[in-house]
């Protein structure tokens, strides 16, 4: 097994880039990808999307930049990156997919490349576009977006060894199970605060009777 | 050491006063002075405090004013006020069953028209609930309990009855309560009437009913719909019925156009501008938005959307609402730019328990409170002028004129748009591309920046061809210079 930072394994991910096909499939049969890289990339996702909310040129940007928390976005991009390999891997795991957890936080991770690399260069064009050029920055957004979330399609199809057919069923399951997954958090964490204030409350009973 | 002490203190009582009288001394009406806030909305529908633009000027009482030695005692439930062209205002006393014609002045009372002669006959007014008056002078009361609009000459002598109008589209039963009227150049009749949710009613200058105007569809959502058809026949009677909204207040601008109000749901919409064919030609703003408040969110009285109940076109395309709701004047410009808002609902003078009237006296505004029966003027401050005269220029179309006034109203409020957006756009038709950026992107005019953007970027593209060019030629002779030193290098290690 060769290091996680080798060069092999960058010029690995550029090669996945290209021949996400082929790239993915060795990711998981060939030990070809890299999980730390994989964080990287999703760090890097989210940097270069708040970097584009907050740097994008005025003509083309209109959000508000005291809306922006890069800080809070890495947060959310980072649970949301969880969640959807913990939901994907359980409902692979009953469906006969052949990938393991950590082959899916790294074909997810891999996919979010192009977007990244779409963020980044979108920005750049954005300082410079004027007056009715506003297409080619929803040009080059467009694309680098559709071909991330085809990466990301085409990653989970081959470290499970689905068809296509197969992973776009299995994606709607993994849509069903991150809502399930988020409503037993949220009753989890109601609960817990119920116990934590019964506690508490006979803790101060407790302090103030004696 | 005591006496040191003294000294401080009185120095510091002195410059204390000094203080207090320099501050006084400000010209600019602070929010402190008058009695409601004055705000606006920005770009991103947040609040921000401006300066007042108009301040409380006084209130008069009906019983101040005095009519053939006699007061004429006070206003009762007041529901109409309008100006003659030649500067009288008339005050439909809809309590008092009477017509009060006060001079330009607020100060004396001309005639009060109680009753007319109607061919021999004394005829009485009964409930007259909206007047106005037209380019001729001739004055339209709109007797609601009489059911019909009474027409007068300026003599207050009867021209015409405009009563009873026949038409297959109007219902059988239907009864004819006139609320507010208007008059156009052409002498048409435009009558708000009660229950008539069809739009405003046409007349024609002989009182011939001819059909409604600026009639508000109704927009019902797929989702309505769909909730409407799996409901049964007695759910379906118990929702509400989508019917389109009342108008409220109607003012006619010098072109002929009709500035009418509504009471909005959504509060997107208050006010419409409807040309001679009925359709709605009024200009939005940036924000899409003609409804008044845009945070409508708050308890009680306070929750919900503006209710505009009556407008007053202005001039240089400027006109304002009344909002009855928490009572303040929103000021639009001809482009749907909200320019200031003042006003509020309370029992200090200045403000307002039921307002129904607006109208424009000179430079001051004056508002008609049916509950109390006043009319309450407001005067325009330095802050509210400067934007009347920046945006009358502007209305004209000399926009580099209005820069030093826009500066000022910068000077008077920092975070204005309006005015880094006109100082913007003076920079960019001076050719001060550079400037016209900082400003425009200050006052959040995004179609403009980018002009003023791609102007700049092609001046300096212009100014430094001759760098990009000889770049690129150097670029280009160095790659082909490399690319044969290569082939020399790949020939001699194959000759090797």
């Amino acid at each position: 097994m060769t290091k996680a930072f080798s060069k092999d394994k960058w010029s690995y991910l550029l090669y996945t880039l290209t021949h996400p096909v082929d790239g993915f499939y060795w990711i998981r049969h060939g030990d070809r990808g890299s999980l730390p890289i994989a964080f990287i990339l999703v760090i890097l996702f989210s940097a270069s999307f708040s970097a584009n909310r907050l740097l994008a040129g005025f003509v083309v940007n209109d959000i508000d930049p005291r809306a922006v928390d890069s800080l809070y976005e890495l947060l959310g991009v980072i649970a949301f990156y969880i969640l959807l390999c913990v939901s994907n891997w359980s409902v692979t795991c009953l469906m006969g997919g052949e990938g393991r957890m950590k082959d899916i936080l790294t074909a997810v991770g891999y996919g979010t490349m192009p977007i990244t690399i779409g963020f980044i260069v979108s920005t750049i064009v954005s300082r410079f576009v004027a007056d009715k050029e506003q297409a080619f920055y929803s040009i080059i957004l467009g694309v680098c977006i559709a071909w991330g979330v085809i990466m990301i399609i085409i990653g989970i199809m081959q470290v499970h060894n689905f068809s296509v057919g197969k992973t776009l069923g299995t994606l709607i399951l993994t849509f069903l199970a991150m809502l399930i997954i988020v409503f037993i958090i949220l009753l989890l964490s109601n609960l817990i605060g119920k116990v934590y204030n019964f506690i508490h409350s006979v803790y101060t009973e407790v302090i103030f009777r004696t | 050491m005591r006496k040191m002490n003294k000294l401080i203190r009185v120095t510091a009582l002195l410059s204390a006063i000094l203080l207090l009288v320099s501050g006084q001394a400000a010209t600019v009406a602070k929010a402190d002075d008058v009695p409601y806030d004055t705000y606006n909305y920005d770009y991103r529908e947040y609040i921000h405090f401006t300066p007042a633009a108009y301040i409380p000027d006084g209130l008069r009482y009906g019983k101040e004013f005095v009519y053939n030695g006699e007061s004429i005692g006070n206003f009762k439930t007041p529901q109409d006020m309008c100006k003659s062209p030649s500067g009288e205002v008339l005050i439909a006393d809809t309590g008092n069953n009477r017509v009060v014609i006060l001079d330009s002045k607020l100060k004396n009372v001309v005639n009060i028209i109680t009753s007319f002669d109607n061919n021999g006959k004394e005829d009485k007014l009964n409930q007259p609930y909206g007047v106005c008056v037209s380019e001729k002078g001739n004055i339209y009361i709109a007797d609601s309990k009489n059911k019909r609009v009474v027409v007068l000459d300026p003599e207050y002598n009867l021209i015409q009855i405009v009563s009873d109008p026949k038409s297959r589209s109007l219902d059988a039963g239907f009864v004819f309560t006139p609320y507010k009227v208007a008059v156009d150049y052409a002498d048409r009749v435009y009558v708000i009437a009660q229950n008539m949710f069809e739009g405003i009613m046409v007349f024609e200058t002989d009182g011939q009913f001819t059909g409604f105007f600026g009639t508000i569809s109704v927009d019902i959502s797929v989702w309505e719909k769909f909730w409407r058809r799996i409901a049964t026949k007695e759910e379906r009677a118990n929702q509400k019925l989508f019917i389109p909204t009342e108008f409220t207040g109607i003012d006619v601008d010098p072109e002929g156009f009709i500035y009418a109000t509504n009471i909005t749901s959504d509060g997107i919409q208050g006010v419409r501008r409807l040309n001679p064919s009925g359709q709605d030609v009024i200009k939005k703003g940036q924000n899409k938005n003609l409804g008044g408040d845009l945070q409508i969110s708050g308890l009680g009285a306070y929750y919900g959307p503006s209710q505009f109940t009556d407008v007053v076109y202005r001039k240089n395309g400027i006109y304002s609402c009344l909002d009855r709701k928490r009572g303040r004047i929103f000021t639009y410009d001809h482009e749907g730019n909200l320019l200031y808002i003042f006003g509020g609902l309370g029992t200090q003078a200045g403000t307002f328990q039921m307002p129904v009237a607006i109208e424009e006296l000179g430079d001051r505004i004056c508002v008609l409170d049916a509950t109390a029966g006043t009319i309450i003027s407001f005067k325009v401050t330095e802050y509210g002028d400067c934007i009347n005269k920046a945006v009358a220029l502007r209305f004209d179309g000399d926009e580099t004129e209005a820069v030093d006034i826009w500066q000022r109203v910068l000077e008077l409020d920092e975070n204005n748009e309006l005015a880094n957006t006109g100082i913007g756009k003076a920079y960019l038709s001076g050719g001060d591309y550079e400037n016209a950026m900082k400003y425009l992107k200050l006052g959040m005019n995004r179609e403009y920046y980018s002009i003023a953007f791609k102007r700049y970027r092609n001046e300096i593209l212009k100014n430094n061809a001759s760098w990009f060019l000889s770049g690129v030629a150097v670029l280009i002779a160095a790659a082909v210079v490399f690319g044969r030193i290569r082939k020399k290098r790949k020939g001699a290690l194959d000759n090797d």
